[in-house]
């Protein structure tokens, strides 16, 4: 049934019908071309470089490979490491029996 | 020089090229984003993302589809992304508008008219425009396509990737849902 109410939302919903297309402003591609140019700073270019995959693969490889050679030569100095230890621990033991400054200036050999 | 040999030269980044194609499309992707965001800046600004993207990755365009299949896909998906942005900035200021910590409002845009429109229709699709606004992402898309850029339905299924019986699904949802906004709207205005 067509009731003004109706009518007025059917004109609404045709009233886009048959209209023109927008169009952009003039001179459009000369502000792109500016827009373009702008962005592309030096924290932005090297950005793109870095965020290239070879580029961050590469990245990747080399920190997780400087991360194994730390802990490789960690490992290996952990391994030399109680010899000295003990003795910093035995002449720290030593120390602690003196009770004053001459004792602890005039250790006996 | 056809479309497909513009195409090639853009993937060698020629700025003949790319000229030559912005100027082919700067009308199409200004109108979809313009539909779509109701907002003439915002258009803009949209429409040369649109373009800056297609420069940068034109490499990913597989030729697949036809290129303003590609070119309409990127305009809506960067509308939405933008149109989910000021959402979130909205409800944001408003959080922040509830702690007291932002002040200013903000304010609330004025009702859009579409450059095209006729004169004697300005007041109705005015009217139908602020009603499109409300509509759920997809269904905003299908409606923009098929009224603002006379697309079929087959074409706005190739953008949207879904099935044109999805895309008739779709426009049907949106055609009720803006008779249901329209008729609130009127009944509210008669009394």
């Amino acid at each position: 049934m067509s009731t003004p109410s109706n009518d007025k939302i059917e004109n609404a919903l045709n009233s886009i019908s048959g209209m023109e297309r927008a169009t952009a402003k003039p001179f459009f591609f000369t502000r792109l071309e500016a827009r373009m140019t702008s962005k592309m700073s030096l924290w932005e270019k090297v950005s793109s470089f870095l965020s290239r995959p070879a580029i961050a693969i590469a990245g990747i490889c080399c920190v997780v490979m400087i991360n194994a050679l730390v802990i490789l030569s960690d490992s290996i100095t952990i391994e030399s490491a109680p010899k000295t230890e003990i003795a910093g621990i035995m002449d720290e033991y030593s120390q602690l029996g003196t009770n004053n400054l001459f004792e602890f200036e005039n250790v006996k050999p | 020089m056809t479309e497909k040999e513009l195409i090639v030269l853009l993937k060698k980044k020629d700025r003949e090229a790319f000229k030559v194609i912005v100027e082919q499309y700067e009308d199409t992707v200004y109108n979809t984003s313009l539909g779509m965001l109701q907002n003439e800046e915002d258009a803009e600004d949209i429409a040369q993302e649109v373009f800056m993207q297609v420069f940068e990755s034109i490499h990913s365009f597989k030729e697949e589809s036809k290129f303003s299949t590609w070119l309409y896909r990127i305009t809506i998906t960067k509308s939405l992304d933008y149109l989910r942005k000021k959402k979130r900035k909205k409800r944001f200021s408003w959080i922040q508008g509830l702690y007291g910590e932002n002040d200013e409002e903000m304010a609330e845009a004025p009702d859009f008219m579409h450059p095209g429109i006729k004169l004697e229709n300005k007041e109705e699709a005015a009217v139908l425009f602020k009603a499109i606004e409300k509509l759920p992402e997809k269904q905003k898309a299908a409606f923009i396509l098929n009224k603002l850029e006379s697309l079929s339905y087959a074409e706005i299924a190739e953008i949207m990737g879904t099935s044109i019986v999805a895309v008739d699904s779709l426009f049907q949802r949106s055609k009720k849902n803006l008779r249901k906004d329209l008729a609130a709207y009127y009944k509210m205005n008669a009394q």
